[in-house]
């Protein structure tokens, strides 16, 4: 039986593939020159591995185990440097939280607690200074405090 | 033990139950990727990449479709990986081949990986050929199967099996294939 030309002529004339295709199929199933130029089922299952005779050289199962557990170990160490890095952040921020409550209530507490009041009757009513001292010699000073006021201004000028 | 109850364990994280998978699949898997990649050494690489990521992958499986489609599409995109691999590997010894002729002329400069198929199978036949040539002889697949493993059309998968079975015709015919099967 002569060969079947016509898929060859398919492959040069027709440049789209999907049109291409369904013409060769469609040209293949009806044309009995073609159908007698291809190998049969069983032809073709002579020259393949087949699964009856693989013979697989390696522990496969022993492989697939052994690179999963290595995974899931790898991914279980992850999750933990994670999860002590969280606990280490959330540490953090609660010492802190709790030092600026601590500060904040320790501040609040000694300017308006009223039993704190008693303890500035035990600085001296008067404001001294012993000296001061301007460019390493005695300074002309002038202190001055307002009528009613707890401001007390010091002004030091050099000596002349 | 019923296949998607199996499925159903390894969700579970039974590894029992995933053992049962490997060895139910080692066998046809193999065979696939020894007619796609031509040799046992790389066949068993792709083998296990296979399983580890079906292990991995095997949320997203649609229990609406085959699970052995399933299983040998993920096969065949580890083998297309293999057979990239391979062709890059041999054109750098090509290379290294070209640039030390001058000390060791007897160097061809290309290698043949240990073969199990017919070597004209694996000259002749394209990997989407031979990948449609298997699943249609060895496993009895329709072109429309073939085509969810290639992921191409139906028809596209029936074009590929045409050429492959004529390629091994025309083999056949020419005495170009010696059986080297095992
Ligand atoms: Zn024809």
């Amino acid at each position: 039986m002569s060969r079947c030309k016509t898929v060859e002529l398919f492959y040069a004339l027709v440049p789209l593939k999907p049109w291409r295709g369904n013409l060769i199929r469609r040209h293949v199933e009806k044309c009995p020159r073609c159908l007698a130029g291809l190998a049969s089922r069983e032809a073709a299952g002579s020259l393949l591995v087949q699964e009856r005779g693989v013979n697989i050289g390696r522990p496969l199962w022993a492989e697939v185990e052994s690179a999963l557990v290595a995974d899931s170990g790898g991914k279980r160490m992850k999750d933990q440097a994670f999860q002590s890095s969280v606990m280490r952040r959330w540490g953090w921020a609660v010492a802190t939280t709790f030092l600026v409550v601590l500060v904040t209530a320790f501040l609040l507490l000694r300017d308006f607690r009223p039993e704190r009041i008693p303890a500035a009757t035990n600085v001296p009513p008067r404001f001294e200074l012993e000296y001061i001292r301007v460019s390493g010699q005695p300074a002309n000073a002038v202190v001055y405090q307002p009528q009613g006021s707890n401001l007390i201004v010091v002004w030091a000028g050099k000596n002349p | 033990m019923d296949e998607q109850e199996l499925i159903a364990g390894c969700l579970r994280g039974r590894m029992e139950d995933f053992r049962m998978i490997v060895e139910r699949y080692s066998a046809p898997a193999m065979a696939l990727a020894m007619n796609i990649l031509g040799n046992r050494d790389d066949a068993e690489d792709a083998c296990q990449e296979l399983f580890i990521q079906v292990f991995r992958h095997l949320k997203s499986y649609d229990k609406d479709r085959s699970f052995k489609n399933w299983i040998y599409t993920i096969l065949y995109r580890r083998c297309l990986d293999h057979l990239k691999r391979r062709r890059r590997s041999a054109e750098l010894v090509k290379k290294m081949g070209r640039e030390t002729v001058m000390t060791t002329p007897a160097n061809p400069g290309h290698s043949h990986p240990p073969r199990s198929l017919p070597s004209g199978l694996l000259e002749q036949l394209k990997a989407k050929e031979r990948t449609a040539l298997c699943l249609w002889a060895n496993e009895g697949y329709t072109a429309q199967e073939i085509s969810e493993v290639l992921r191409c059309s139906a028809s596209t998968a029936r074009v590929y099996l045409f050429q492959a079975r004529k390629k091994i015709k025309n083999l056949l015919e020419q005495g170009h294939v010696s059986l080297q099967n095992g």
